[in-house]
């Protein structure tokens, strides 16, 4: 029958089971979805409790204070008590609302932050399915926030979750498009769509990373990638569909509790898995930087590079404040976007000669 | 053409300015924290801050000023003068004490922190201490109550103030009988009879 | 492959049953929403047929694109939570006869295609055709996909002729 040839590490796995040999190949499958599933909903709660002590505790020194020190050595089981808190918290559903779309937004919201993680390489055998359109797969899946983000803010029935939902929507609408031809400039330089191949293609050495073998297109198009979806991922200084100081908290402002978490959780999620994506596209992956190192397994150096990412992301937050909406709407289409172009047609002429 | 060079300076400043401000906080990531850990370092109070008042009770001569000054009205004191046998000593700065203190209180939930019931007692017992962290749950434990004297030293005291009170209203009425038989036998007899 | 034939059902009753919802649909809000559910499960059906670079651009540009230019089209609209948008008469005939002339052509095209009956007892092994689909578009198929570059850059001057200041 049908069947893909695609590797995938759960599958494998549980091939080896002796003891599942009973299951048709299919239930086999589905099973090594719901395990795999169950393991990045993990990872990503992991990560978020984390990285939000972490961002708490940079924001704190960056501001000369000290962040978070009463709960645990230095208040690292804070973020664990604000989970605990939210978890029991009791789940205010307005009235005047539609209740179906309400529940249904962050059930979205957060399902296309967690089904982006099937395709990133974490190892040189680790990868739960490197598909063969990898990439295309995260830009679609990640188009699907969108609708999530207005049903939210349609169905809280309250103005600044709609105008938050608006914004969200025309921001993550437009710097798709420079995302997407960053990543093309990638895609060009591997000439492959699959996140492994990506990664293979750079080996050898820092030098062969693709933000460094194109220069200066490479780097162009990994610093465009890495804005580009600092806003789409609504992160400061591109938080505008959330600023505080204008639209309470745009589309989550109704939401509370365990369904607010969510959201929050998809934040973070996102954050990782832009991060990742950044890694695989630009910077090598799970490749060592210089031969010497080799020693240390790719996992290890694709964690660390995809966290050192991500605390660029929390610096920058901390660091810069918000834009206006002209001046986001100026730097997507008439800096990034000319700029995207331009690193792609320079990479185009390098692949031809 | 200058519009295009402004293009590219602005992109320029834009770069320069975001790793600018990328080295300054950066640099303030490692700087030493300025926060206090309030509950287990504190910073020393200045000597003319005004916090919890505190009466010196064995000082107090009963004087009234401070009840009297107090813009709001927080201070609630009653007096019973003391009896011949009584002896309650001297005062710090030497003034007898003529006055029991049955009743000394103060409703920090009202008091303003202005200072000014400190200033006029005469003993300089009523001083603004470094206390200030005494909040309570009910309101009523805000009312800090100064009395030396126990419930029943203070019901016998009362008790025998009042006897005291009524012995003197008998001896005044007595003299009013005396001062009205004085003058003429006429007012006397007529009194008498009611 | 019972298993496989459950997914697929599944997912068939999604696309279909959530395309009845758009019509069918009173609230017009609903009924952006259920295309998006549809257009998802149409990208699903795409994947049963081992299209996988057709699946993902289908849900990059039918819902990233099209179903988000619709929901800020509904998002817009006055009566968006009135219960009743009851087209005329004159749309009923116009689309009654769109909707005819769609069904005729898909018809026509699904008769005439030569479709190729797998056999079903033997593992078929299938690779990608991301890389297929790229060399035929930019050989076989140059012609269309140039003439729909065009149509689509002669789109972009015109919005952004629409949007000038009228004083310039
Ligand atoms: S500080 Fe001011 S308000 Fe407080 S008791 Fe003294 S006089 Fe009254
Ligand atoms: S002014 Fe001082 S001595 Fe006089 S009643 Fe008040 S506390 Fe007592």
């Amino acid at each position: 029958m049908i069947q893909a040839e695609y590797y995938n590490i759960f599958v494998k796995i549980i091939d080896q089971l002796a003891v599942l040999d009973f299951l048709p190949p299919v239930w086999k499958f589905i099973l090594a979805s719901v395990i795999a599933a169950l393991v990045f909903f993990h990872v990503i709660a992991i990560f978020a409790l984390v990285a939000i002590w972490v961002e708490r505790k940079v924001a704190g020194h960056i501001q000369d204070r000290l962040g978070p020190m009463e709960t645990g050595w230095h208040g690292v089981l804070q973020t664990l008590a604000d989970a605990i808190k939210l978890l029991i918290k009791e789940d205010i559903i307005a009235g005047g609302i539609d209740r179906r779309l309400f529940v249904l937004a962050p059930v979205i919201v957060f399902m296309t932050a967690l089904a982006v993680f099937v395709v990133f390489p974490v190892g040189e055998n680790f990868i739960v399915s490197d598909l063969n359109i990898g990439i295309l797969y995260i830009v679609a899946i990640s188009t699907l926030v969108v609708p999530g983000i207005i049903m939210a803010g349609w169905s809280s029935n309250n103005k600044w979750s709609l105008f938050g939902a608006m914004r969200s929507a025309a921001q993550i609408v437009s710097y798709e498009v420079p995302v997407g031809l960053a990543i093309v400039c990638a895609v060009m330089a591997a000439g492959s769509l699959s996140m492994q191949t990506i990664v293979e293609s750079q080996a050898g050495g820092f030098w062969n990373w693709f933000i460094f073998s194109k220069f200066p297109f490479g780097f162009i198009a990994f610093f465009i990638y890495f804005v580009a979806s600092l806003a789409e991922i609504n992160r400061t200084p591109f938080d505008l569909p959330e600023a505080e100081s204008e639209i309470v908290a745009g589309y989550m402002t109704e939401y509370s509790g365990m369904r607010w978490s969510f959201f929050f959780l998809a934040e973070y999620g996102n954050m990782l898995a832009v991060g990742a994506i950044a890694t695989t596209l630009f910077l090598g992956g799970w490749q060592t930087p210089i031969s010497l190192l080799s020693f240390i397994p790719g996992p290890v150096w694709f964690t660390a590079k995809t966290m050192f990412l991500v605390f660029v992301h929390i610096w920058l937050r901390w660091t810069l404040p918000r834009l206006r909406v002209d001046q986001l709407m100026y730097m997507c289409w008439k800096v990034l976007t000319p700029f995207a172009f331009v690193s792609i047609f320079g990479i185009g002429l390098w692949m031809t000669f | 053409m200058q519009s295009v060079n402004q293009y590219f300076l602005n992109i320029y400043i834009a770069i320069k300015s975001v790793l600018i401000g990328m080295s300054i906080t950066f640099r303030h990531l490692f700087t030493k924290s300025v926060t206090v850990q309030y509950p287990r370092e504190r910073l020393p109070i200045p000597g003319t801050s005004r916090n919890l008042l505190l009466n010196k009770i064995e000082d107090c001569i009963g004087c009234d000023q401070c009840v009297r000054v107090c813009p709001v009205n927080c201070i609630t004191m009653d007096t019973i003068k003391v009896f011949p046998e009584d002896d309650l000593g001297l005062a710090s700065d030497g003034s007898k004490k003529r006055l029991w203190l049955p009743r000394f209180d103060i409703d920090m939930a009202k008091c303003c922190y202005c200072g000014l019931c400190t200033y006029p007692c005469p003993t300089e017992c009523l001083i603004m201490t470094d206390e200030y962290e005494y909040a309570t749950y009910e309101r009523n434990d805000l009312v800090f109550k100064f009395t030396d004297l126990d419930p029943i030293q203070i019901a016998e005291l009362k008790e025998k103030d009042h006897i005291r009170s009524m012995e003197k209203e008998k001896k005044k009425l007595e003299t009013a009988k005396q001062a009205a038989a004085k003058p003429g036998k006429n007012g006397g007899k007529s009194g008498e009879g009611t | 492959m019972i298993g496989k034939d459950i997914i697929f059902i599944i997912f068939a009753v999604i696309t279909v049953g959530s395309a009845a919802l758009v019509v069918f649909s009173k609230k017009i809000i609903y009924a952006a929403f259920s295309l998006m559910l549809s257009l998802f499960g149409v990208a699903a059906l795409f994947v049963f047929l081992n299209a996988d670079f057709l699946a993902a651009v289908q849900v990059i540009v039918y819902v990233g694109g099209i179903l988000v230019l619709i929901l800020f089209g509904v998002l817009l609209t006055v009566k968006i939570s009135s219960d009743n948008v009851i087209s005329h008469l004159s749309q009923r005939i116009w689309g009654s006869i769109a909707a005819v002339g769609m069904f005729v052509l898909i018809f026509i095209a699904i008769t005439r295609t030569n479709w190729t009956i797998l056999d079903k007892s033997e593992d078929v092994v299938y690779y990608p055709q991301s890389e297929a689909i790229g060399i035929q578009l930019l050989t076989n198929y140059i012609l269309p996909f140039e003439v729909a570059s065009i149509l689509l850059l002669a789109a972009l001057i015109g919005a952004m002729f629409l949007v000038r200041p009228e004083n310039k």
